[in-house]
């Protein structure tokens, strides 16, 4: 009897649209309002890589060990290095790195002995060029330049 | 650690029914499996099932070995839901040789055997559709196979079908 | 040949998919219809392939680890932990409790994150639009961890082989707390808005029915299978990465309809909270990596490992021969055999009950096709 009186007064909708009902309260929104309000990402965020520099004098941290090379599973960073011939050390000439391909799994980063090459929080990496996706030493030092939209 | 011996009811039971068909009963890492003649897949898959409640094939698939005179393992997986015990029989057989289809036994072979005939080249006798599963069907090669070069593909079919020269 | 009239029937061959937006991904269903009866059903899969078994073989152990999570994508971490298990198996070696019980958290409330995007897209199919917008609201919580613990929100690569390479960060196990608390009473509401609703249950009670044993012949394992009334979880039959530890039930139902799969996870949904509070109450101090060295290279052997993913025993069958590559890792996906139940659930069905199937199924292409 009181199912069918359930059935009739149609209870099982009603109670379904309670919850949307509840819902409603506009303190409940959770769209996010990009690009006006920035997505604040997580600490360890894996995005753009950085090639790090010594904040002292500018010259770079990397020590052209090829590890990072190594330990990507796609093969996408390519280091020349030159021999120094004062020092007798190893110094960094160009650093390549094919964003395009990059599946960002940190396995370059784990595997850098000296912190220089570092998967940071920037996310905006997209590019009018296929080109534009490979990042010489030049762009990993600086960073991505997203165009900014004023509205 | 290499494979041991495996001693149970079960083993003795299979060596004994099936007797010389059966070259290994071992157990690596816990894990137990069987290997046995070709031929003898099928019974004893049957055996396994009926008699010894192995009513589950996890997973039916293949290793390619080219140094060897017997080129491809089948690997059959199975699983007992009474025993709570996994068990592998695994074939050794040429290029070229058909293993009987467990379609018959298991029908999820269907599918698996499928694949294992998309990827190594294995055909399995009496299997009812044995078509390409994941490739497409006018594809040249078979991908898994240990001389079939990573970026190898058939370029022929990328070209028509396609409309690119190469689809790396 | 019979006389012919206009109220005869003939057969209509129908293609569903691959773009078919309830075919969750590429799947390309071909449809043979009297009317709108179902004759049978043929799937053409294969549109995702990405080779990631042959990638596996061109791969060292470590660098592989990135892509299984691109064969579920949204149970990245399920993926991971068992491509983990596998090799850590080869290896024989110990993971320490911390990263046991940290493993174990994880996995949980991706097997949450899976349900829910799961729950969200077969209500929409069926016709439901509002869960999902709330099953995408809890999900995001759970990515925010994610996010936190390992730096990305979907293919995580969030183990490592022996272990775990990140610690947890600070508040990791109030945050855990506080998503189990907020997280109970939102499973209440979804079944508010569903479990009894009329709409709901007309379109999925006895729709799609495969029994116990029509699951065992067909492979089928996972929620279906709990809805066909066995009683059967990895993570009870064969314990792994502690599960043994923990309490918590497996819920089962007997009818083996869709219906009866979707209450299922939703309990599912509820287990893994639980055991998600008891591990996040005990996660032992140690170290969180094993006894693994800096080249990863497993002796001559192989070993077949499975974990109960979201969607069914997910196995990595590893053979190594000795070098640092695997010599090959074969994936069985779960994803891949329950779909072979397809034809046999909706012969004789209707059209509109293909998408409520195919939706129960909870496939992913991604793993179907690998």
């Amino acid at each position: 009897m009181a199912g069918l009186l359930k059935k009739i007064f149609l209870a099982d909708l009603f109670q379904g649209l309670w919850v949307t009902f509840r819902n409603q309260d506009p303190k409940l929104i959770y769209t996010e309002r990009y690009p006006e309000e920035r997505p604040k990402v997580a600490e360890r965020y894996r995005g753009a890589p950085r090639l790090n520099i010594n904040p002292d004098n500018g010259e770079t941290l990397c020590i052209a060990c090829n590890l990072c090379a190594l330990a990507c599973p796609e093969t996408l960073i390519v280091v020349t290095s030159e021999r120094n011939e004062e020092t007798k050390r190893k110094e960094l000439t160009t650093f390549t790195y094919d964003t395009s391909r990059c599946m960002f799994c940190g396995l370059c980063e784990d595997a850098c002995p000296v912190d220089a090459l570092e998967l940071t929080q920037d996310f905006e990496m997209a590019t009018y060029t296929r080109e534009g996706q490979i990042w010489d030493r030049q762009t990993l030092e600086e960073g991505p330049r997203p165009t900014q939209y004023k509205c | 650690m290499a494979a041991t011996p495996w001693e149970s009811d079960l083993a003795s039971e299979i060596r004994e029914r099936f007797g010389e068909g059966i070259s290994a009963t071992s157990t690596y890492l816990g894990q137990n499996f069987i290997v046995a003649r070709p031929d003898l897949a099928i019974p004893i898959l049957e055996f396994l099932k009926l008699d010894c409640d192995f009513d589950y094939l996890v997973d039916l698939t293949a290793v390619d070995w080219p140094k060897r005179a017997e080129r491809f393992d089948i690997v059959y997986i199975l699983y007992s839901f009474s025993r709570n015990e996994r068990v592998r029989l695994k074939i050794q057989i040429a290029d070229g040789y058909k293993p009987e289809t467990a379609v018959g036994v298991h029908l999820t072979a269907n599918w698996l055997e499928r694949e294992v005939y998309d990827m190594f080249g294995v055909e399995f006798a009496g299997h009812p559709d044995m078509r390409r599963i994941l490739m497409p069907d006018e594809w040249e090669g078979f991908p898994l196979r240990k001389d079939y070069g990573i970026l190898q593909q058939d370029q022929r079919w990328v070209r028509e079908n396609l409309g690119i020269e190469s689809g790396q | 040949m019979a006389d012919t009239t206009f109220l005869d029937s003939t057969e209509l061959v129908l293609n569903m998919g691959p773009q078919h937006p309830s075919t969750h991904g590429v799947l390309r269903v071909i449809l043979k219809l009297d009317g709108e009866k179902v004759l049978g059903t043929e799937c053409i899969i294969g549109y995702l392939h990405r080779g990631v078994e042959k990638i596996a073989e061109n791969r060292t152990y470590a660098q592989f680890n990135p892509y299984v999570d691109r064969m579920d994508y949204v149970a990245a971490i399920s993926n991971g932990l068992g491509y983990c298990l596998a090799v850590e198996k080869l290896l024989n070696v110990e993971v320490p409790a911390r990263a046991q019980a940290i493993r174990v958290i994880l996995t949980e409330l991706n097997r949450i994150a899976s349900h829910l995007l799961w729950l969200g897209t077969h209500a929409l199919d069926i016709g439901a639009i509002t869960p999902v917008f709330y099953c995408l609201r809890e999900r995001e919580e759970a990515l925010k961890i994610f996010e936190k613990y390992c730096g990305a929100r979907l293919t995580t690569h969030a183990f490592r082989i022996g272990g775990l390479l990140y610690e947890t960060y600070d508040g990791f196990e109030q945050e855990i707390i506080d998503f189990c608390k907020m997280f109970l009473p939102h499973v209440d509401e979804y079944e508010e808005l569903l479990t009894n609703n009329r709409i709901w249950v007309g379109r999925l009670k006895d729709v799609g029915i495969l029994s116990g044993d029509e699951c065992k012949e067909f492979g089928v394992t996972g929620p279906v299978l709990r809805a066909a009334g066995v009683k059967w979880d990895l993570r009870k039959a064969q314990p792994y990465s502690g599960y043994e530890k923990y309490d918590f039930e497996i819920p089962t139902r007997t009818n083996g309809d869709t219906y009866d799969r979707y209450i299922v996870r939703m309990e599912e949904m509820r287990q893994s909270v639980r055991i998600m509070e008891q591990a996040v109450a005990a996660i032992p101090e140690g170290p969180i990596m094993g006894k693994v060295g800096k080249v990863i290279k497993p002796p001559v052997g192989e070993a077949y490992v499975s974990i109960e993913a979201p969607k069914g025993e997910l196995g990595y069958y590893a053979v190594s021969d000795g070098s640092t590559q695997p010599y090959r890792v074969r994936v069985r996906p779960p994803s891949f055999v329950n779909l072979q139940a397809l034809d046999r659930m909706i012969r004789g069905g209707l059209v509109a009950d293909v998408v409520a199937v195919i939706g129960t199924l909870d496939i992913v292409l991604g793993e179907i096709d690998r």
